[in-house]
């Protein structure tokens, strides 16, 4: 033994020197060898029984590291470099002794292969990385783990105090407070009323207040002027228009597939509208987030006989269903989506890493995956009929535009490990369950059914450590442009940490604490100083935060394309906040219900959805992108839709009961920028109608100007 | 200055200060708007090494061509006509067995590279051409193949190849997009093949179909409805005073500027989009060697935009009526006359005109499909007996490359001798994107983009750069 060993560092030793010195050729070419012809035909047709991947090595021998290939196994060694005779594998080979691979001979290339291989020397640079076989695999320290922050309970803070600080309105401004003075900076003054109506009101209903509204803001002298602005946009209806988008992107919402076979509509979903409107209502009714959260994933074995909720389902039912759907290996794909949409979407960590091998950093060995997985593998997609009159066969409605698509318990089951994720190679059957980091290093199990009743309690659950903090960061991250955690689908180890962890934390569990209510999450915000900052930027201020990560000033923003769309419409008077049935085309000129509205697309997303950062809906978006390009520009300046805004409200304005251009862009800047022109942009306005011979078309180029400008664009 | 030769430290400083790059790619939003995408990296725009390729035409025969029929000469299929394949078949033969080519093969150029009859135009670049004869596959099914073929995945939700190599090397021209796909309807699958899925949204292939040859169908808000060109001016010297006045009373911002000077950039591109689309000033010999079909239009427009600094321009031959013409499961041998006919002067073409214009050396061709043809025939109940087709193959297919530092006149791997499966020098499709991202510069485990807490690349966890292939 001590002379094998020996003689395999001093062939080490060679190999090292061979390379280091780059002289021996030979070497390399023998390495190289082994990478084309040996290594591939040992992973192909050989580990699966043969490695410390098999779930059990069959004859002792294992053959994914240079050690245990020459070590061998029952039948002796199992090659011996140089020597044909006593490497037991080529016999295997040839069908001499045993006959390996079982499923059938290699053909006899190969076998010239691996005789030329053992002839050369049999050079081989496996180091024992797999060496450790499947019973030592390295153990969890599960206290080590659960000590990461994220996996730690948030716990509530005392708010920082700061006796003398008149500026805190809220307890996240103490924590903001405290930060910034530790950075040697303070914080911007409140911004004015007409930037911080339009500024409130774009963040929570989408759309910008009217000059009505401005004005009245404007004069109204009573302290809790503003609350009572805040408050009457928390209760209007287009503030789950607004929200819903948010939680969509989240959901991967979509209306169709990314494959069409021919011209088959049959996996498309005719009726997800559905789902997407009943995300609008539960933000509506301020529904409680544990209660959205449950409600999604196991609604139908909520409430069996009552199925007002059982759209919620569609947050799964209207996932992607691939090409060749059923085939084992496609199924376990889908289930990566699901289990990638639930635990990035709802618990911000990435369990999907761990499909093909223990996640490498976090804290989630393959069977955590499984046991996730195995929850979808008992459901299946439904088009459930909508309802008694719709034909069905099996539960399943004949039409699927007659249905509301969603997912129903099959026959429960736990499913294998799929080793390095192939569905061929299996490994130990894992029982359903919750992933054990999460779960205070309990193992929890589902028994009921697929299980997903079990899942959806455990992660609306006050003791899951992560899902209410994963929401307030998401919801947090739309007001401030950067989430407190600016990684918000990844709370793991290669995820960002928190900038205020104690603030996170502190409302995290007063989010909980006040019945998981969104509403409150939002007021809570909104109201605070650090919110209500100008974002105004300090010359000094910007060199020493540059990024404004301790938040010394409010967020200036390009609007997402939903608020800049709706704010066009808005302008142009031609927005129809109908509630109804069925999707838009966002980019169609004589479209004019709200962006929310607009079919999503997983073949083919509107263009212009696309040119402005809209996330691609085949899988779960962790936040939007935000680019400058010119192709958004050419849309502003060419496209139909652009014009016909500009042409909308030209006919508005000629139809007023005003005679002066004057009167005109006063009322154009009303409309536009709830505002009034100044002095100079009037007579900028006025010289530009005094060109031209066409008044209509003169008129037209100036106000298509005016709302493909800054001002409309971004929010300060 | 070029892009591609920014300096890491230059580009991180420059997007830092709020002044990315800003083009057709645009700036991803930097200082005080939103911070760059917590995925991966930043674009990088840098080539890991000298690169041998500036940029790629991707020529894809939707459908699958028969490689025994065009570059893989399989003579014993002649003397076992009629005998059913042995060995493990993906499914079962529907055909009368194997299925001799009846197209003569004959050796080109001084290298002698092999082709068969149906291209006569592209055989006298044998010289230039290199031809794999030992491509390999996941699955015999278009979808899958395609989805293989293009983005290195057998499903949906990974970039593809174009947006892959926008996104490490970036723009060339900034007028312009990176990443163009040309295709004169729509092919299988559709956008997936060129999305930038999780990559930001600006490596995106921007997709144009060929049919229509009005550029401001082409590309769409290439042109103002109503207004011209002076007219237009005005209008945006209006806006840009506003905007330039709501700027001033917001100091130290650089969003404002990088939208003042996206608007500017975009009026000045539409004339440099027109242009490079507009194949109407082409010379009418030059139309004339091309030929007048959607492909051969498409690849004039690709040599166009190829000239004017696209990256990679992906022709997609189909028609408004075929999402995939290539794909003859009845009448093989007819439909392959005409689709060679059609597909080897469009090429052969475009490597003369390539060549003509020094462009080849720094250019790589790709000519390919998603896989190949059985070797054995196929006989469906539409087609007749007399008319038989040929299958979906995907363990041993042929691809043709030129240009772009490829070794011209190079046969390299083989099947076996009925062309039934890659055995000799076997290149998967990773190993093809592997060795093209290496051509182009890229390292293929080093262009990696992180997702969903994984790193991702293009090859996943595989792909062996052919250097074999390389002059």
């Amino acid at each position: 033994m001590f002379r094998i060993s020996t003689s395999f560092f001093i062939l080490l030793l060679i190999l090292v020197v061979a390379f280091a010195s780059g002289a021996n050729a030979d070497e390399a070419a023998n390495i190289e060898f082994f990478e084309k012809k040996i290594r591939p035909v040992l992973v192909e047709h050989c580990y699966e029984c043969h490695s410390s991947s098999s779930k059990a090595i069959k004859g002792e021998l294992r053959l994914d590291t240079r050690e245990t290939i020459r070590k061998g196994g029952e039948s002796g060694a199992g090659i011996v470099p140089g020597d044909l005779e006593q490497s037991s594998i080529i016999a295997a080979l040839k069908f001499d002794s045993v006959e390996m691979p079982p499923k059938g001979k290699l053909s006899e290339s190969v076998i010239a292969d691996f005789e030329k291989w053992i002839s050369d020397g049999a050079v081989d640079p496996r180091e024992a990385e797999s060496a450790p076989a499947q019973a030592s695999k390295p153990q969890i320290d599960w206290n080590v783990a659960m000590a990461f922050w994220s996996f730690q309970q948030p716990k509530r803070h005392d708010s920082p105090f700061l006796e003398s600080n008149q500026w805190i309105q809220r307890p996240i401004d103490a924590f903001i407070s405290a930060k910034l003075e530790s950075e040697g900076l303070y914080p911007n003054d409140a911004a004015d009323r007409r930037t911080l109506l339009r500024r409130a009101s774009i963040d929570l209903i989408g759309l910008p207040p009217t000059e009505q509204e401005m004005q009245s803001f404007v004069q109204d002298e009573s302290p809790t002027a503003y609350q009572d602005r805040v408050d009457q946009l928390l209760s209007s209806a287009r503030f789950g228009e607004r929200w819903a988008r948010v939680w969509l992107d989240v959901a991967r919402y979509a209306e169709d597939q990314a494959h069409i076979v021919g011209d088959d509509k049959s996996l498309f979903f005719p009726n997800a509208y559905l789902y997407r409107n009943w995300v609008v209502r539960a933000f509506n009714l301020d529904m409680p987030y544990d209660q959205f959260v449950r409600l999604q994933l196991a609604a139908d074995l909520m409430s069996p006989d009552d199925r007002e909720h059982w759209v919620a389902l569609g947050f799964i039912g209207l996932g992607p269903k691939y090409y060749r759907r059923n085939a084992p290996d496609v199924m376990a794909e889908e289930w990566e989506d699901r289990v990638d949409t639930v635990t990035r979407g709802l618990l911000g960590v990435t369990v999907a890493c761990a499909r093909c091998h223990d996640h490498k950093y976090d804290p989630f060995p393959t069977e955590d995956y499984y046991a996730l997985a195995g929850v979808f593998a008992g459901t299946e997609m439904l088009n459930m009929p909508l309802d008694e009159s719709v034909e069905a066969k099996d539960g399943h409605a004949k039409d699927p535009d007659k249905s509301m698509h969603v997912i129903r318990d099959q026959k429960p089951r736990d499913i294998k490990v799929m080793i390095r994720g192939n569905v061929e190679n299996e490994g130990e059957l894992v029982e359903r369950g919750f992933p054990r980091v999460l779960t205070g290093g309990e193992k929890i199990t589902f028994k009921n059914g697929s299980g997903r009743l079990d899942l959806a309690n455990a992660i609306a659950s006050p003791n899951n450590p992560l899902t209410a903090r994963v929401i307030v960061n998401r919801v947090w991250g739309q007001y401030f442009g950067k989430p407190l955690v600016g990684t918000p689908s990844n709370f793991g180890k290669l995820g960002e940490r928190p900038s205020h962890p104690e603030l996170l934390d502190d409302l995290s569990v007063r989010f909980m604490q006040n019945g998981w209510s969104l509403k409150w999450l939002h007021r809570e915000i909104v109201l605070s100083a650090t919110y209500q900052q100008s974002s105004t930027i300090d010359f000094e201020k910007q060199e020493s935060d540059p990024a404004n990560q301790w938040l010394w000033r409010a967020h200036r923003r390009r609007l997402s394309v939903e608020a800049w769309r709706d704010s066009l419409l808005v302008a142009s008077g031609a927005i129809d906040y109908s509630f109804a049935k069925g999707s838009i085309q966002a980019s169609k000129a004589t479209e004019v219900r709200r962006t929310l509205y607009s079919s999503i697309s997983r073949f083919q997303l509107d263009p212009l959805l696309v040119l402005f950062d809209f996330p691609d809906p085949n899988a779960h978006s962790e936040r939007r992108s935000l680019t400058t390009t010119p192709l958004q520009k050419l849309f502003a300046m060419n496209s139909d839709f652009m014009l016909r805004q500009a042409e909308q409200l030209v006919d508005r304005l000629m139809n007023l009961n005003v005679s002066t251009n004057e009167d005109r862009i006063r009322n154009a800047y009303a409309s536009i920028y709830s505002r009034n022109p100044d002095q100079e942009e009037l007579l900028l306005g006025m010289d530009f109608l005094k060109e031209g011979s066409d008044e209509k078309r003169q008129w037209t180029k100036y106000l298509q100007a005016l709302l493909a400008s800054n001002e409309l664009l971004i929010m300060d | 200055m070029d892009p591609a030769h920014f300096s890491r430290r230059q580009m991180l400083h420059s997007c830092g200060a709020g002044f990315g790059t800003l083009g057709w790619m645009g700036a991803m939003a930097s200082n005080g708007l939103a911070d760059v995408d917590s995925g991966g990296a930043l674009p990088i725009g840098i080539p890991h090494f000298p690169a041998r390729a500036k940029r790629v035409v991707f020529l894809f025969m939707n459908g699958a061509p028969s490689h025994v029929d065009t570059f893989d000469p399989k003579p014993l299929l002649a003397k076992h006509e009629g005998e059913q394949p042995s060995g493990k078949l993906y499914r079962e033969s529907k055909g009368s067995g194997y299925m001799p080519s009846p197209f003569r093969f004959q050796p080109f150029g001084e290298s002698g590279l092999v082709m068969s009859e149906l291209l006569p135009n592209m055989s006298r670049h044998a010289d230039d051409l290199c031809v794999i004869r030992s491509m390999h596959t996941d699955v015999p099914n278009h979808e899958p193949g395609l989805l293989m073929m293009n983005c290195g995945h057998l499903q949906p939700v990974r970039p593809s190849l174009g947006s892959w190599m926008s996104y490490g090397l970036g723009s060339e021209n900034q007028n312009l997009p990176s990443f163009v796909v040309l295709s004169p309807g729509r092919p299988v699958v559709g956008p997936q093949l060129w999305s930038n899925s999780f990559l930001p949204g600006q490596y995106q292939g921007t997709s144009v179909d060929t049919n229509d040859l009005d550029v401001d169908r082409m590309v769409s808000n290439i042109r103002h409805p109503l207004l011209g060109r002076v007219e237009q001016r005005q209008q945006l010297d209006l806006l840009q005073a506003m905007n330039r006045k709501h700027m001033q009373a917001r100091e130290n911002d650089a969003v404002f500027d990088e939208q003042i000077r996206a608007m500017e950039l975009a009026f000045q591109m539409q004339s440099e989009v027109r242009e490079a689309f507009d194949v109407a000033t082409e010379s009418k010999e030059t139309r004339e060697m091309y030929g007048e079909t959607p492909f051969s239009n498409s690849c004039l427009i690709a040599r166009r935009l190829l000239e004017s600094g696209v990256r990679m321009v992906q022709v997609y031959y189909v028609t408004s009526k075929n999402k995939q013409p290539w794909d003859t499961h009845s009448d093989n041998d007819n439909q392959h006359r005409k689709l060679c006919a059609d597909s080897d002067r469009a090429t052969a073409a475009l490597l003369t005109d390539l060549k003509q214009r020094g462009m080849l050396d720094d250019t790589l061709v790709i000519w390919g499909g998603e896989f190949g043809r059985t070797p054995y025939s196929e006989i469906n109940k539409k087609s007749e007996k007399a008319k038989p087709g040929r299958d979906h193959h995907h363990t041993g297919f042929s691809m043709a490359l030129a240009g772009g530092g490829i070794r011209g006149g190079l046969t390299y791997g083989a099947t076996d001798e009925f062309g039934m499966n890659a055995v000799e020098d076997r290149v998967h499709v990773h190993d093809l994107h592997a060795t093209i991202l290496h051509l182009m510069g890229l390292d293929h485990q080093r262009l990696t983009y992180r997702y969903s807490g994984r790193d991702f690349r293009l090859t996943d966890v595989h792909g062996r750069v052919v250097k074999e292939l390389f002059t």
